[in-house]
């Protein structure tokens, strides 16, 4: 799909409220075709809003928004995404059907559908076809629901937290297949809270809160650019104005008489803490994963906000 | 136009498929007519009009669409919008007001067959005789006057909890029926309930095919209180939809 032109989707100023309450906020971003990427951030965070913009479920209430070219609700309407969303409590299958006749059906919603064999195949419900809905297991209600998003041959898909329920095999295969549809081409988005998952997937990481983009791009550059090296220490009175101003140093956070700096060159930071005297105890240095990345990166935007109020 | 007619022939075949819901529609109408054809003389005329066992069949008839429409809405709806059936439907290039309109159109299409069943049942075992023509005036009447009730059926399906659906869908089957005067004529009950008759769609659906039979003719007050349920509910759902919809998938 490399003649089509233009990006999966893009915002451009996006805010949404609901009521007085900013749900998104000035959100600029924009997907290419053929990206894995996955979107993270903690419940409430913006991250269903964003989805609900792109499918055309809600309109935002400031900003812009395109696509695969054209309206989110056309996009959607023209059969061109896919989704495949959490269901909270419920299976998110109509009970008393087999698993075959309502594939038949919803693959008659769409006007260009995949091959029911390649839906069947790529999803790994071939046994499963016979079965009525409710007599599915969870990792299998999740596979069902998969080839339901991919049955319309989607452009973009959109997978909300789509491993919960899954054993480790079956998300291995998952993610393979994932990979196997950004080669086709097609755009996948993935919301998940799964961050070792969405750092070895995912082409990109975008991550939102408190309806901002607060990091964006690869999860090896995230690492980078958002903490190499998290430094942890023991001190009796820890300025963390001083500590923040350390060369290296991206984040302070300090718990009781425990320190924790994120830093993107430790070995400056050490020889700047010799520097100034500072009377650490049991220092260590270890690399941050993308989990400290992200609590470093929502950690931020709590603190500024508070000292912002 | 392909998806809508696949999305709505899945629907039809589910709810038919289902035998617990085809036992009970079609099971009470047909067995109340058969129980209580001897409570009174079948031949014996009510309020001077129609006998007893045309009196009985049509509102049979009506008590048959009555719990084909909230059974086929009602609970099953409820469970099935908590499942996230629906939601998921919301995000496929079904049109939005596609799938209130494909249920209520489903539960429609359920509740002719009940209407003719309990027909053949009058014919057969109550004996009574029609014309050919009234016959089919009377299946077509009977059949469109249930549109209020499949709205009901949609409405308790959006409104109330699945938990309390069920409760509330046999209350109201009875409530209605009983009230509305489908077990016993309404002018044989005091005078405050024959109050309460006129404010029910159970009441005005056998009056316009009991009006029909006796050649009154079709009182407009009978039509205007079935539009009135049909357009407060109908706007009711759209509202909860709309309302849902803007809360996006939260």
């Amino acid at each position: 799909m490399d003649g089509t032109a233009g990006p999966a989707f893009r915002f451009e100023g996006v805010t949404h409220r609901y009521g007085s309450h900013p749900a998104l906020s000035e959100v600029d971003l924009e997907v290419g075709r053929g990206e894995t990427v996955a979107l993270l951030g903690a419940n409430g965070a913006g991250k269903s809003t964003a989805i609900a913009i792109v499918l055309g479920l809600i309109r935002p209430t400031l900003g812009r928004v395109t696509v695969l070219g054209t309206s989110a609700r056309r996009a959607l309407g023209e059969g061109r995404i896919g989704v495949m969303l959490q269901t909270g409590s419920g299976i998110g299958l109509p009970p008393g059907v087999r698993v075959d006749q309502t594939l038949r059906m919803i693959r008659k919603l769409y006007r260009n559908p995949a091959s029911t064999a390649v839906t069947v195949e790529r999803a790994g419900i071939a046994r499963l076809l016979g079965r009525q809905t409710h007599r599915l297991s969870g990792g299998q209600v999740q596979r069902v629901r998969f080839a339901l998003a991919i049955a319309g041959n989607p452009e973009l898909l959109f997978l909300d937290e789509p491993t919960s329920a899954m054993d480790v095999d079956s998300r291995r295969s998952f993610w393979d297949m994932i990979r196997e549809l950004g080669r086709e081409g097609r755009t996948t988005v993935v919301a998940t809270h799964h961050l070792e998952e969405a750092d070895r997937v995912a082409d990109r990481v975008v991550v939102i809160d408190h309806g901002r983009v607060v990091a964006d791009g690869s999860g090896a550059i995230l690492k980078a650019s958002v903490a190499a090296k998290r430094i942890r220490f023991g001190c009796r009175s820890p300025d963390a104005r001083m500590l923040d101003s350390l060369e290296g140093v991206t984040e302070v956070g300090i718990h009781g008489g425990e320190v924790d700096l994120y830093s993107l060159d430790a070995d400056a930071t050490v020889r700047a803490l010799v520097g100034k005297g500072v009377a650490f105890t049991n220092l260590e240095v270890t690399g941050a994963g993308l989990e400290e990345a992200f609590v470093a990166l929502t950690a931020s935007r709590t603190s500024s906000d508070e000292a912002g109020e | 136009m392909t998806g809508l007619l696949a999305f709505g022939g899945f629907e039809v075949r589910r709810l038919v498929r289902s035998w617990r819901f085809l036992m009970i529609t079609v099971g009470f109408p047909v067995i109340f007519y058969v129980l209580f054809l001897d409570n009174r003389r079948p031949s014996k005329l009510i309020d001077g009009t129609v006998p007893w066992r045309v009196y009985l069949m049509v509102s049979m008839c009506c008590f048959g669409s009555l719990v084909a429409a909230l059974t086929a809405g009602g609970a099953r709806l409820s469970a099935e919008r908590a499942s996230g059936w629906a939601r998921q439907l919301r995000v496929t290039p079904l049109p939005t007001w596609s799938y209130v309109s494909t249920k209520v159109i489903a539960i429609m299409l359920v509740v002719l067959p009940v209407v003719v069943l309990v027909e053949m049942v009058g014919a057969w075992f109550g004996g009574v005789g029609l014309a050919g023509s009234t016959w089919v005036e009377l299946t077509l009447l009977l059949w469109v006057t249930s549109l209020p009730l499949a709205v009901l059926g949609a409405f308790i399906g959006f409104m109330v909890h699945t938990e309390t659906a069920f409760p509330v869908v046999t209350a109201l089957m009875f409530v209605l029926g009983y009230f509305g005067g489908l077990f016993d004529p309404v002018s044989s009950m005091p005078h405050p309930l024959r109050v309460v008759a006129r404010v029910l769609p159970s009441f005005h659906q056998p009056a316009l095919g009991l009006a029909l039979l006796d050649g009154r003719g079709q009182p407009a007050v009978h039509w205007l209180v079935l539009s009135g349920y049909v357009l407060v509910l109908g706007l009711a759902i759209f509202f909860k939809h709309h309302l849902e919809e803007a809360r996006g998938l939260a």
